[in-house]
């Protein structure tokens, strides 16, 4: 039994030859060098170097990737971009939620430039977006909902009811029969529960 | 159906499908679309400016919505200006955008208001009934003195007259007019054209 080992981050650990760096870790000069504060990880394989990683809990943070198809509730909108709170990456949640922001050119695939963010997103409503880039320096990802598949999933009515889908541009709010405009997701069935 | 959410007098149009609405009494503002507005100027931030309309938050104005405007000849605005414009954009998520030209791109009136003047605040029920179509209360005191007035939807009125003395004469006539009877206010200005 391996003794439990903690360390810091930008504490160097060993240098290459010893070992391989994995995930928690990163390589410069030729020694390896740890990049979270946790619990010190090395795993033998059998023919090649032993990999040296840190991991913090013992669940490992999942982090959005590019290219992933993440679900976001969105805080605020603007008339240029809208900022969403990520809070699943695929189907499992976050323990912490990320920050995102959706340009108005990337809501649509088609007719950019007549796009309104407030006939596609509203605060509070809860939506399905990819990841195009993992962001700038304020930690916000970039996220797009230019796919038929992508977009708002659920909403609530001015009268704060749940509206149902009409179109893929219209949801309608069943107390009121009004509607209201929303870039409405197309969610394969498979993913519905009735 | 139909709920009221605000007190005050009921009033039913039947024309048209027929419309209800509440004519309330109010001073505080809530920006709406197609509200013609005067607003201060703030800030000038980039392409922007930042008026302060009383609402909850400023609105802003960009510098190529007036008449004429492009990107080389920019408008002569500076902070403190008075701006008379309509919202393009006025909801409760987004902060609202105003525009001094129409859907046409001609001014109709809206733009950059004048040097002096008097710029005075009242409630949103005055400026509906001075707004209304042949308002006895502004053919009254024109033909007391000529002057130039703007009175924009959050309750902000500007008067100018010939004379700093004519000016706030109108300006205690309208303030006053808010509390003043048809018959209190004719012997008001009986008073003031006899002197």
């Amino acid at each position: 039994r391996q003794p439990l080992s903690l360390c810091v981050a930008g504490e160097r650990l060993c240098s290459t030859e010893e070992a391989t760096a994995g995930s928690g870790t990163y390589t410069r000069h030729g020694f390896i060098f740890s990049s979270l504060a946790g619990c010190l990880k090395r795993r033998n394989e059998d023919s090649e170097l032993p990999v040296v990683s840190v991991v913090r809990d013992s669940e490992s943070q999942l982090l959005p990737n590019v290219g992933a198809v993440v679900t976001c509730k969105v805080c605020s909108i603007n008339s240029r971009f809208a900022k969403v709170h990520i809070l699943y990456v695929g189907s499992t949640p976050l323990k912490s939620t990320f920050r995102g922001t959706i340009r108005r050119e990337d809501i649509r695939a088609t007719e950019k430039d007549k796009v309104e963010v407030y006939k596609s997103f509203r605060p509070s409503d809860i939506i399905l977006a990819k990841v195009i880039s993992l962001g700038d320096a304020q930690s916000n990802y970039l996220l797009s909902t230019a796919e038929n598949e992508l977009g708002v999933v659920v909403a609530r009515s001015e009268a704060g009811v749940q509206m149902v889908p009409i179109s893929w541009c219209e949801m309608q709010c069943p107390r009121t029969h009004t509607k209201e405009f929303r870039k409405v997701a197309r969610v394969q069935p498979q993913f519905l529960q009735t | 159906g139909l709920l009221v959410t605000k007190c005050g007098l009921l009033r039913h149009r039947p024309a048209g499908g027929g419309a209800f609405w509440v004519d309330s009494q109010q001073k505080r503002y809530v920006p709406v679309k197609g509200d013609h507005v005067i607003g201060i100027v703030t800030a000038k931030a980039g392409d922007v400016f930042r008026l302060d309309v009383g609402g909850s938050e400023p609105a802003s104005l960009s510098y190529l919505a007036f008449e004429g405007a492009t990107k080389r000849n920019r408008p002569n605005v500076q902070v403190g200006d008075l701006i008379y414009g309509q919202f393009l954009v006025a909801n409760k998520d987004m902060e609202p955008e105003m525009v001094c030209i129409d859907g046409s791109g001609r001014s109709n009136g809206m733009g950059i208001i004048g040097q002096d003047g008097f710029l005075f605040k009242v409630s949103l029920g005055l400026i509906r009934k001075l707004l209304a179509p042949k308002c006895e209360i502004i053919q009254e005191l024109s033909q007391l003195y000529p002057f130039e007035l703007v009175l924009g939807m959050n309750g902000r009125i500007w008067v100018k007259a010939k004379t700093v003395q004519q000016t706030l004469i109108i300006v205690n006539i309208l303030e006053a007019c808010e509390y003043m009877t048809a018959e209190q206010r004719k012997q008001a200005l009986a008073k003031l054209s006899g002197t």
